[in-house]
């Protein structure tokens, strides 16, 4: 390795010799490799951090490449799992970080496996469900966590630390149903940037012990009408919050509220879980797609309908493409795995 | 008097950034329930309401002078 490699960011006075050494020692989760998680996952990586943990459930697909910034077209025509074709390019930018990479759903069992191991959790979801899930395990097990999201120019940012300031759902009355999402108005790929701009800096605060620079507050910004907020959390910290309160119950982890269905954002599909996860039998789901073409590679196999593509993940999912229904989806499904 | 500022979709939603109105010694929750009827906007309930950059619990109070934004939960990432 060239010693040259991190000059740039050791003279950052904040970081120094003694933070870079500090960011080569740490571990970073990050859920979700979509347009957030790439551009958080490659800035980490040319950073040196020393290991990074992707979760990501989705395949990369054509509408990413506007902004996912790690995916190649290759990729897409391969329909290639996003944690996999990440860690790949990721290895190519630097070779000496650590990357594992898991094809799956972020249930509570695997984030309640992972996250003893975890300096800081990066979300880069696109739904609540998991931020409150992500939530309730960084309160539990005392990791920092970083909220992110964009729609549209907007974006948003807050960093939460156990102990310190008031926590997701503090935040949230309720757990927000619907709303702008990237399929109904789209985004641009600098709210992107934005947004991971301030996830990644509060990151590599924490990650070097620089944890006064945090400010603490919410990151709101309207990049195409130039409208920059931070809001302070001080006066909804609440003594009684279910995941941040005196006698915390953490909700998102005894309901384990795994919905067996849920309407992705940004396409129109619906994700199936079966009440049984585990190892789908390619070859033998193979003799009951008859009527459409089956597209396989090692990862998931591909049975295109006509009005209808339904994707088979290894570990059990299933997505069905071309609709929002999910009773129709549910149908769709089990006409074909369930009969 | 006071000013209302509407972020992100709920501005495309209202076609209006900022409102004058006076609001002082309503609760935060009244000041949603007036949005939601006045603006047609049920969905302004699930928004973050801040006061002078601070967010603030539904049982707040309006001053003179507060200017009150409505902040949606933004999923997309």
């Amino acid at each position: 390795m060239s010693k040259d490699r991190y000059s740039r960011q050791r003279l950052f006075a904040p970081i120094g010799s003694s933070g870079q050494v500090l960011i080569g020692q740490k571990h970073v989760l990050i859920l979700g490799v979509g347009a957030l998680g790439t551009s958080c996952a490659e800035q980490l990586a040319r950073a040196g951090i020393g290991k990074l943990t992707l979760i990501d459930r989705d395949y990369v697909e054509w509408s990413n490449l506007q902004r996912q910034q790690l995916y190649s077209e290759n990729d897409a025509s391969d329909r290639l799992p996003k944690v996999i074709a990440a860690k790949e390019r990721l290895g190519q930018i630097n070779g000496e970080v650590t990357i594992e990479a898991y094809v799956q759903d972020a249930g509570r069992e695997t984030l309640e496996s992972l996250v003893e191991e975890v300096d800081v959790m990066i979300d880069a979801t696109d739904n609540f469900e998991a931020r409150l899930l992500m939530n309730d395990i960084s309160q539990k097990y005392n990791v920092p966590w970083v909220y992110g999201a964009c729609v549209s120019s907007h974006g948003v940012s807050y960093t939460i630390l156990p102990g310190e300031n008031a926590c997701l759902r503090c935040l949230l009355d309720s757990v927000p149903m619907g709303g702008a999402t990237c399929d109904t108005v789209g985004v641009i790929s600098p709210a992107v940037q934005m947004v991971t701009a301030h996830q990644v800096a509060d990151v590599l605060k924490i990650l070097v012990g620089d944890q006064q620079a945090i400010h603490g507050k919410f990151v709101t910004f309207d990049l195409w009408n130039h409208r920059y907020s931070s809001i302070s959390v001080k006066n909804v910290k609440k003594r009684d919050c279910p995941s941040c309160g005196n006698d915390p119950t953490y909700p998102s982890l005894s309901m384990e509220t795994q919905t067996k269905t849920a309407v992705l954002c940004g396409r129109d599909t619906v994700q199936i879980r079966p009440g049984q996860m585990g190892d789908r039998d390619f070859e033998e789901l193979k003799e009951r797609l008859v009527d459409g073409e089956v597209k396989e590679n090692p990862f998931l196999l591909s049975y295109d309908q006509g009005a209808h593509r339904l994707v088979f993940f290894k570990d059990g999912r299933v997505l069905v493409h071309g609709t929002k229904d999910v009773t129709e989806a549910k149908s769709i499904y089990q006409r074909i795995v369930g009969g | 008097m006071n000013q209302v500022l509407f972020f992100a979709e709920l501005r495309e939603k209202t076609g209006v950034y900022k409102v004058d109105v006076e609001l002082t010694g309503f609760s935060v929750n009244q000041v949603k329930e007036w949005v939601a009827k006045d603006y047609s906007m049920p969905k302004v309930q699930d928004a973050m309401v801040a006061i002078n950059e601070e967010f603030a619990l539904n049982e707040t109070i309006i001053e003179n002078g507060d200017v009150i934004a409505f902040i949606p939960p933004v999923s997309g990432g």
